[in-house]
């Protein structure tokens, strides 16, 4: 009991100064040690003339997470030991939101979409001690809104009670990357609108800006285009397995509303094997054994991209999609070619003949056709890394690559000039380390062994092996979950928290010194993340038993 | 459109020729291809006399699922293919269900709480075609508990019909291994009772027999014991993360009316920091640092066994234990002890050298004393394999072991005649292969990588580098979940469907089970699993659990 006792000393003594509720940590922020009462009267202000209506909503449901979190301090006794702190304190009445001189008053929506590298998202926020009004400044709504986020995230409860210990507050925050991202997969397996709007939502919680949503592949396409239904029609799963245009519309207007642009993949000329199901006939070595000759995967198929038909309908196909979504963004796959299935494709083989041309500039007409398409529509064309490096297709010098089969490979596309997200398999996959799901193969391991902690992407170093002016082609990054062995029913634990880990690398990329991010500051903070997230309804996995969440560092290395 | 139609055809066809239906598989089944349905008024009939309460909720319990379940079958169509053989279908309205002449009326819940090897899992079941009377008849409630289970795994849905295209249907069946588990930690984190009952719903449907509950640990003490109470009192992880003695009375008989024994551990004399929140005097090396001297994980701490107060209290309170827990077995566990904790130690090297005892010897004494006490309770204990292979400790023959460093290790056990629990972390460990986590340690990886597959576990070979004789002191095996990095957010699916896989492996046994024709059935009951509202994992993207072999790794 001694030893109790001494425990409880040492964590209260240790806490105000390692303020551990903020994900990702702001940019630059002082606390201090003064305990502050939120009043049961509390409200938030917007001082924004005229408040468009996805800000007065963001203020209502910041209110409602003040009110409903429910969040005890990750400490011994959970709170127990502030309460004459407590008592004592102040009490804060109110938040006052307002745009800096000159700026033009948007939407959350509006500002959220813009084009990478031209959203303002930076805010300062001051929380007195004294129980003054708090004030939250932004040169957009957008802001405004990540400087919300941040407000609900410094307040726990305990008996009733809605307080901080770590006042007053004071941050000026703002992103370093532009990018900050979570790619999921709803073609291996289907997940609902649910499922989707829950995961914006914990997005937002972490400030991610980007949902890179790869829709379709060779298992599914669940997408329904209004040009192309039959696409879903037969390629879906079922009849209820489909994202219908007004499911995306909610879903973009829902994400946009979240300060999330929704960057949306049509997989080509790979990963098409699901097209097969209603066009047989733009579809190379469709279903062909054994699979391992002609895909990554199960099953084999791709798009006859020498076909001035396949051509034309991929063109038209992504242009339909593309004029329906707001984001200047859209991103045609490219991985994982496989020639094999071409080489022995007779039809190929034919228009090659007759054409005389090679399969790469093929390819590349096939390329130009369907980001000329994206163009004229207004989009800038994303693309996976090997439609740089491994195959001879010209892009325009917009074009956004991202980096997945080895962070090895970043330094590789910077000196090709494009400018980059790194998404790369050894640090960031989320669905790594869970065996090997190919049946008949009890000796199978997951191919991107081991699992990716959260410890590991948060060590990632963007800029690692890149030249000072390659710096700025570096965007940002994502975590990325295929879901060939996930699906709703492992939804939020195979991505929460870890996927914050890459939010924070993109947002925050230093310590407050300017140091290297450090694996054992931030473990309490995310474990605080958590916390909430399963406070707020997402299954968020434990990181650690909770014996080590109440006592920082103790479960550490070498501690 | 046209590949679309020429699938379908052949799925059908490969799904007529296996059964896809049944987890475990039964030890002899034979099955026809004639489709036959419920009838909307479908009745159990309990031909028992005195059937027993928890017989009848289990009949209950049995209709429900096969109304509610709603599993449409893993094929292209989900059924749609089958209409017109539904349609022509006759209907069964009746299934009755008896006990041999000669057999004794008891509860499931005393049946299932038997002396392990004397209990009597077996059935038949015999479903006609014609839409006579299916008959389903055992030795024991068990027996037929186990029946009911298969028979709810049978049947589909589409379109308002619930049917199977296989009748007729014979089973013989009865488990290869008396012993078939799944070990739960609730002491790294906290389970409500509401998951504990769930993951007993879930072991019930694929015939798991025991709960081996690993209740406390060094991070928590979550278990109230009458007479104890101060240890969850400042152990728990809080006044909610306990487990009343109700609680565990209800979980008990919760489990036993599923057929599922419940052995709790209480792992001594290592994995006990947690008992110096109430007695710190009791507990070397607590929270000691750095705690990879002195323990495999933080925090650091081991009961003081050389001291005669530890043994007392720990002996009163294996007694106490025992009073809550019907079962003959209780875990005294063992496993991981740390002797640099006890070198460091000076109370403990007082003792020592005051009795002129070596560790060893004392470790002994303790054990005795602990193992006396659940010997005068009338219970067997139960020992992680270091108990056997690394200590010199004496005891009784009955003595159960589980071996869970490396299957390599059975063998050694085995040679010295103790019967063998496989538990064994290259096969059966739930938790490998999720990376380290400890903090500021950004390398760091599970230490047990890599993840092991249901194939894996599946593929094991119970009675590998065993004589004859060795093999019979095999009792079965089980996975396990420790929970450094498990909560209820992910025990679904990080449990489901892969502990299923042992629960075959055990139950039908391994001259039976292939992995090729199994991977289609273990969709089935993971579909089912989530139909019942637990949230087992997918294998596979669903393209591939429509298509059976299409995904294999040579397809």
């Amino acid at each position: 009991m001694v030893s109790f006792t001494s425990l409880l000393v040492l964590v209260v003594a240790v806490f105000p100064v390692r303020v551990q509720c903020l994900w990702p940590q702001p940019t630059s922020i002082t606390s201090g040690t003064t305990a502050l009462n939120l009043s049961p009267r509390f409200y938030i202000q917007p001082d924004v003339y005229p408040p468009p209506a996805d800000l007065l909503a963001a203020i209502t449901q910041t209110e409602l997470y003040l009110r409903t979190d429910s969040m005890q301090r990750l400490v011994l006794g959970r709170g127990a030991y502030d309460m004459s702190a407590v008592q004592s304190a102040k009490t804060l009445s109110s938040l006052v939101l307002s745009l800096e001189p000159g700026a033009t008053v948007e939407s959350i929506s509006t500002e959220a979409v813009k084009a990478l590298g031209t959203r303002s998202e930076g805010y300062t926020l001051t929380v007195p001690a004294d129980g003054s009004t708090a004030t939250l400044k932004a040169n957009s709504t957008l802001g405004l809104y990540r400087g919300l986020t941040t407000f609900s995230q410094m307040w726990y409860e305990y008996n009733g009670q809605i307080y901080t210990v770590s006042a007053p507050y004071d941050i000026v925050d703002s992103p370093a990357y532009p990018f900050r991202g979570f790619m999921l997969d709803t073609a291996r397996n289907y997940f609902p609108v649910s499922d989707i709007y829950r995961t914006l939502d914990a997005m937002s919680w972490v400030k991610i800006n980007t949902f890179h949503w790869h829709i379709t592949d060779s298992q599914s396409f669940p997408l329904i285009v209004s040009q192309y239904p039959e696409l879903a029609q037969y390629g879906a799963y079922s009849s209820a397995d489909v994202y219908t245009p007004t499911d995306i519309q909610n879903i973009v207007s829902y994400a946009a509303a979240r300060g999330i642009d929704v960057l949306l993949e049509i997989d080509t000329p790979g990963h098409t094997a699901s097209i097969a199901d209603s066009h047989p006939e733009y579809v190379a070595c469709n279903q062909a054994t054994p699979w391992s000759t002609f895909a990554n995967e199960p099953p084999a198929g791709q798009l006859r991209f020498t076909d001035p038909a396949v051509r034309n309908f991929t063109a038209s196909l992504l242009s339909s999609i593309a004029k329906t979504l707001p984001s200047t963004v859209f991103s045609t796959g490219g991985d994982e070619l496989n020639i094999n299935c071409y080489t022995y494709d007779n039809q190929t083989q034919a228009e090659l003949n007759s054409t005389g041309l090679t399969l790469e500039e093929s390819l590349s007409v096939f390329t130009q056709a369907t980001h000329g398409a994206l163009i004229a529509e207004g989009k800038t064309p994303v693309v996976w890394e090997e439609m740089v490096l491994d195959h001879n297709v010209t892009l325009s010098n917009d074009t956004i690559v991202m980096v997945w089969i080895s962070s090895a490979d970043a330094a590789l596309v910077a000196d090709k000039g494009f400018r980059f997200v790194q998404a790369p398999s050894d640090y960031f996959y989320l669905d790594c380390g869970g065996g090997g799901w190919v049946g008949d193969y009890p000796a199978g391991n997951s191919w991107c062994d081991p699992f990716k902690t959260w410890q590991r992407a948060y060590t990632y170093d963007p800029l690692a092996n890149l030249t000072t002016t390659q710096i700025p082609l570096v965007l940002g990054g994502e975590q990325l979950l295929w879901t060939e062995q996930s699906s709703p029913t492992n939804l939020d634990p195979i991505v929460w928290p870890r996927a914050a880990a890459s939010a924070e690398v993109f947002w925050t990329a230093t310590t407050l010194g300017g140091g290297a991010l450090n694996v054992t500051e931030a473990l309490p903070r995310l474990h605080d993340i958590r916390y909430r997230m399963v406070q707020r309804g997402v299954n968020a996995i434990v990181l650690q038993p909770l014996w080590c969440a109440l006592r920082p560092d103790a479960c550490d290395l070498n501690a | 459109m046209v590949p679309k139609l020429t699938f379908a055809f052949v799925t059908v066809l490969a799904t007529f020729s296996s059964v896809d239906a049944l987890w475990p598989l039964p030890t002899s089944l034979s099955t026809g291809s004639t489709a036959l349905r419920l009838t909307p008024q479908f009745d159990i009939q309990v031909d028992v006399k005195g059937a027993p309460s928890d017989l009848y909720e289990a009949v209950a319990r049995t209709k429900t699922y096969l109304w509610t379940d709603k599993l449409e079958r893993l094929v292209v169509g989900r059924g749609s293919e089958d209409a017109t053989a539904i349609s022509n279908a006759k209907y069964l309205s009746s299934l009755t269900i008896s006990l041999a002449d000669s057999a004794e009326v008891r509860s499931i819940s005393e049946e299932a709480v038997d002396e392990l090897e004397s209990r009597d899992d077996s059935y038949t079941l015999s479903i006609p075609e014609t839409g006579s009377d299916a008959v389903l008849k055992a030795n024991s409630t068990l027996g037929l508990f186990r029946g009911l289970t298969t028979f709810s795994q049978l049947f589909y849905y589409y379109n308002g019909e619930v049917y199977t295209l296989e009748a007729p249907i014979q089973i013989t069946d009865k488990p290869a291994y008396p012993y078939r588990g799944f070990m739960l930690d609730t002491s790294r984190n906290y389970f409500p009772v509401s998951d504990l009952e769930r993951t007993l719903d879930a072991m019930s449907w694929v015939k798991i027999n025991n709960f081996h509950w690993h209740v406390v640990d060094s991070q928590s003490f979550p278990l109230q014991i009458p007479g104890f109470t101060d240890l969850a009192e400042k152990g728990a992880y809080s006044a909610s993360s306990i487990y009343s003695p109700s609680d565990v009375a209800h979980i008990i008989s919760y489990a036993a009316a599923r057929g599922i024994d419940v052995i709790v551990e209480i792992d001594t004399p290592g994995h006990t920091a947690i008992i110096s929140e109430a007695h710190p005097e009791y507990v070397a090396c607590a929270g000691s640092t750095p705690w990879a001297s002195s323990a495999n994980e933080p925090p650091a701490g081991q009961l003081r066994f050389t001291e005669p107060v530890v043994v007392n209290f720990t002996a009163d309170l294996f007694t106490a234990v025992s009073k809550m827990f019907p079962s003959k077995f209780v875990s005294t566990g063992g496993d991981e002890l740390n002797v640099n904790c006890y070198d460091q130690d000076s109370v403990t090297q007082g003792t020592l050298n005051k009795t002129g005892q070596t560790l060893e010897q004392a470790l002994d004494s303790f054990t005795q004393a602990t193992h006396g006490a659940l010997a005068k309770a009338g219970k067997t204990p139960v020992v992680w394999e270091e108990m056997v292979l690394d200590h010199n400790v004496t005891l009784s023959n009955d003595t159960v072991v589980m071996v869970w460093i490396s299957s390599e290790n059975v063998a050694a056990v085995a040679q010295k005649g103790f019967k063998v629990v496989h538990s064994a972390s290259d096969y059966f460990y739930l938790d490998c292969g999720a990376g380290g986590w400890v903090g500021s340690y950004p390398a760091g990886n599970s230490w047990c990588d890599p993840f092991k597959t249901w194939q894996r576990s599946y593929t094991f070979d119970p009675t590998a580098n065993l004589t004859a004789d060795e093999s019979k002191l095999i009792l079965g095996g089980q996975h396990l979940l420790w929970t450094e990095q498990s909560g209820p957010e992910n025990l679904d699916p990080v449990v489901w469907p892969r502990a299923a896989s042992s629960a075959e492996l055990f139950w039908t046994g391994p001259a039976l089970t292939n992995v090729t024709t199994a991977l289609p059935r273990l969709h089935d009951v993971a579909f089912r699993m989530r139909q019942r509202g637990v949230n087992a994992i997918s294998l596979q993207p669903l393209w591939c659990a429509l298509r059976p072999g299409v995904c294999d790794l040579t397809a």
